[in-house]
């Protein structure tokens, strides 16, 4: 039972980070595979704002901006730019593999290759319902689903948000219809962003010890989980990523953990060669 | 002295190795445009197969320190082609993600991800090939009659690897600049373009997966038995990034530049950082190693995205010391600058080899009940039509009546929901759109879907089918086989880029022409893929109206002489000078069909098109 527990936390964490990085494609095709790398860097800032004595809870603020600031940036000043040349789309997911070896290795550059962890206190720990938790592992449960939430009510009820769904549908129809595309792409980027920092710091928080690598093979979990729902899609993301993160966890308890996650990997290729668009998606008309 | 010497042939091994690595990833992805971001697994393959099928068996060894499978002991050079062998299997499982269906970025993170994933499992498991801490001790080739440290033993391995090279620079160069070559380049430009002119992407993705996995496999050996140990930490797989970089500073789709490539980025890096004082903390070099290929990938991508050595431009027409033409403004105004050629005097029936004239307006190609639907949208709803064989026949409606989709249909270039389609006489509704090319049905796209690194002569010539060296075995038997019958082609191509005015751009790249001229490469190119049926979409958009009308002549001439045409077009000039009969489309039904004159007389028409 506590292997459903841990799958809660991983779920909750990888839910957060796929539904940015499925938003990002969304909203420009790109895949952006330097995803992992911003995380990493996020979760350093807010260790380093922790490190200066402020709770790793408003440590955490730090890591959201610098995700937010780092995306928006490479979006602006990379993949707009390589965009605009009409290049195959491989061209881009080639860049940001580079961008991604330069995040994560110029990280490892600046801070050394050991291992470092968040001052905070664990907090007592609960039984619920047969599980066990810890509050900080609550917390993170709880920040999780608030932002989803959060995700939810931005997509479904404001006008930014039908204007990112639109721009996703369809960019040049959007653009015809009065909607400024440029405007909504970055902002997109911004919030996907601070999505994906926040996923990053409470990732490094929930693994208790992490460093500059920690996060280079989390790029598996995001495209298992950003298929399985569909490309593009963020409640498909939503579904994804609670499916792959609590089956990764369950399955560890009866498998060799090292093992855990080949189920990601299966399903990511099974999903690529049978339904590429995702377990509840169509073909798109574009 | 001796230490220079030694570090010479250790030099040439390593280089070797990258520079045969290179070419065979340059031959995947700067010629075929398969992008295997898992490349190096099958470098590794080949490693451990040369390993385990030389190495005497694991419990009898040493005391049985390690674990590994097989252990047959084999001796040189069996090893080395198992090794071969190893990495060509390794390719078939992937040919499901590469198939023809598939987005070329969605293939490669899910090759990205399968060598991830094979990398922790290689690394965990044990008993299969000594996990985490890999295998070592693997003997040298010979090493019962030499002393593999000898010096001269490693120059004479170090020539040994670099024949072999040479030998692999002399394959991949034979199949690139074949026309077999010059289809996976027309695969890589535009792989659905290249479907519907009747190349089987899935057998050549195939072909050039295995052989460039064959490639790898064989570089991983020679590797494997030279430094006598292989292990998981060897191919992360970042390890294929350093590659891709390599072919991309290099030059991706010269084999040249995938050398320079290998000896710039892979040996370079590793014999540089030999030399830099320890600084900072011990992460400090490698991360920094790291970043500048990260670095160096994003600045050639975006400086010099064609590396040092761009891709040679072939020119086919002969005329060799003739300066490449200025490629022409992008704006459609250079059309009417187009010479109109002798197109009238061109005889279209010899050159396309029609045959003899039949025309028996006989139903060529048929729908019954023909239905596409995305999501939700129905786009295309029962639509049943008959086409008959000789004539020219019209197909007109306004934006989104689903006539683009008819017409993909018919070529089967996208599926459709339900509904039956016929050809002579046959159902075809599940045959793939390659194999309806080939029985005769070739269609034209909206939308600009030239071969832009394809001369224009190369656009046209690829199109020609059942060519003998367009085969891969047809490739490897080389020019002697397929060179006299590709001059012939070559030659035909020549001419009818004669009759339509564009031979001062036989030699330059597609990509680099105006709309208006790639409009034309477009139907010379479904012209010489010998049609039965000319599915045209569109194909006098941007078109001068002069030239137009010449080439409605010609569509005219070619029907007489008993090919089917079915023209979308929104131009209803044309579609009163040359189309009988027509069909009218509107919102994804068949409003109406005859012709011109009879459609203007009916009010629904009228309503849905004409006027509006």
């Amino acid at each position: 039972m506590s292997s459903l527990g841990f799958g809660l936390i991983s779920a909750a964490v990888l839910a957060i980070a796929t539904v940015g990085f499925t938003m990002q494609f969304a909203v420009t095709n790109v895949l952006n595979l330097a995803y992992g790398s911003i995380m990493i860097n996020s979760a350093f800032v807010s260790y380093y704002v922790n490190q200066h004595g402020v709770t790793a809870w408003v440590a955490l603020v730090g890591g959201v901006l610098t995700g937010a600031i780092a995306s928006w940036l490479l979006n602006r000043f990379v993949y707009t730019p390589f965009q605009r040349r009409n290049l195959a789309p491989i061209t881009v997911v080639i860049v940001s593999l580079g961008i991604d070896l330069m995040g994560t290795f110029g990280l490892q550059a600046i801070v050394g290759g050991g291992f470092v962890s968040f001052t905070q206190n664990q907090g007592s720990e609960y039984h619920f319902a047969g599980l066990l938790l810890s509050s900080l592992q609550l917390i993170i449960i709880g920040i999780c689903a608030a932002v989803l939430v959060g995700v939810h009510g931005l997509l479904k009820y404001t006008r930014l948000g039908k204007a990112m769904r639109a721009t996703s549908a369809n960019r040049s129809l959007a653009r015809n219809s009065g909607i400024k595309t440029n405007y909504i792409i970055s902002t997109t980027w911004l919030i996907s962003g601070a999505l994906c920092g926040l996923a990053g710091t409470v990732f490094a928080m929930n693994a208790g010890v992490f460093e500059a690598t920690s996060a280079q093979l989390y790029i598996v979990l995001l495209l298992a989980a950003m298929f399985l729902g569909g490309p593009g899609e963020p409640y498909g993301a939503m579904f994804g990523a609670i499916t792959i993160g609590v089956a990764t966890e369950v399955s560890a308890a009866y498998i060799n953990p090292d093992y855990k996650d080949v189920i990601a990997f299966v399903v990511l290729i099974a999903m690529l060669m049978f339904r590429p668009f995702g377990i509840f998606g169509s073909e798109k008309t574009n | 002295m001796s230490s220079y010497g030694y570090y010479i042939a250790i030099i040439l091994v390593y280089a070797s190795v990258d520079a045969m690595a290179c070419m065979g990833l340059n031959l995947e992805f700067g010629v075929a445009g398969i992008s295997n971001f898992g490349y190096i697994i099958f470098q590794s393959a080949g490693a451990y197969a040369a390993a385990i099928l030389s190495m005497p068996n694991a419990a009898s060894s040493n005391g049985g320190f390690q674990k590994y499978v097989l252990g047959w002991h084999l001796p040189w050079p069996f090893p080395w082609i198992g090794a071969a062998i190893a990495g060509g299997l390794l390719a078939l499982p992937f040919v499901f993600i590469v198939g023809k269906r598939l987005r070329g970025d969605f293939a490669a993170v899910g090759l990205l991800v399968s060598a991830v994933l094979l990398n922790v499992l290689v690394k965990n498991y044990v008993p299969f090939l000594n996990g985490d801490a890999g295998i070592s001790l693997v003997p040298a080739p010979f090493q019962s009659h030499f002393n593999p440290q000898s010096l001269s033993y490693q120059f004479a391995y170090g020539a040994v690897a670099i024949i072999l090279t040479i030998g692999v620079y002399f394959l991949v160069q034979r199949v690139t600049e074949s026309p077999y070559g010059r289809s996976l380049r027309a695969m890589r430009d535009n792989d659905i373009v290249a479907d519907s002119l009747g190349k089987d992407l899935r057998k050549q993705r195939t072909s050039i997966l295995i052989l460039g996995g064959m490639i790898a496999g064989l570089s991983g050996a020679i590797l494997v038995e030279f430094i006598t140990l292989w292990a998981p930490g060897a191919w992360g797989y970042a390890e294929t990034i350093v590659l891709f970089a390599a072919i991309i500073i290099g030059g991706a789709g010269n084999h040249k530049g995938a050398i320079l490539g290998a000896i710039l980025v892979p040996v370079g890096f590793e014999e540089i950082t030999r030399y830099l004082p320890p600084l900072g903390n011990p992460e400090l070099v490698p991360a920094l190693e790291w970043v500048s290929i990260g670095l160096l990938i994003v600045l050639f991508l975006w400086f010099r995205p064609d590396g040092i050595l761009p891709e040679r431009r072939r020119i086919l027409s002969g005329n060799k010391n003739a300066p490449p033409p200025a490629p022409s403004a992008a704006d459609d105004e250079s059309d009417a600058l187009i010479k109109i050629g002798d197109l009238q005097k061109l005889n279209f029936r010899e050159l396309l080899r029609l045959g003899e004239p039949v025309n028996d307006h006989r139903v060529i190609l048929s729908t019954n009940a023909l239905t596409k639907t995305f999501n939700t949208v129905t786009v295309v709803s029962d639509v049943t039509i008959a086409i008959h064989q000789g004539k020219l026949t019209g197909m007109i409606g306004p934006n989104g009546a689903g006539k683009s989709t008819t017409l993909a249909m018919l070529a089967g270039t996208l599926p459709s929901t339900s509904g039956q389609i016929f050809y002579e006489g046959k159902d075809i509704t599940s045959m793939s759109s390659d194999k309806r090319a080939l029985a005769g049905i070739v269609r034209t796209f909206q939308l600009a879907s030239e071969f832009k690194k394809l001369t224009v002569l190369e656009n046209l010539v690829c199109a020609i089918p059942n060519q003998s060296g367009d085969t891969f075995f047809g490739s490897l038997r080389g020019k002697r086989y397929w060179g006299a019958e590709d001059r012939d082609n070559i030659e035909r191509a020549k001419e009818v880029l004669e009759g339509f005015g564009l031979s001062q751009y036989a030699d330059a790249y597609a990509g680099g022409l105006s709309g208006g001229q790639r409009r034309l490469v477009e139907i010379m190119r479904a012209l010489l893929a010998e049609p039965k049926v000319l599915l045209l979409d569109e194909p006098m958009a941007g078109v001068h109206p002069n030239l137009a009308h010449k080439i409605g002549d010609q569509l005219t001439k070619l029907c007489e002489g008993g090919m089917t045409i079915v023209m979308v077009e929104h131009e209803l000039s044309i579609m009163d000078a040359f189309c009988d009969p027509v069909i009218v489309l509107a919102e994804g039904r068949v409003l109406a069909q005859g012709t011109m004159s009879e459609l203007r007389q009916k009010e629904e028409v009228v309503e849905a098109y004409l006027v509006g």
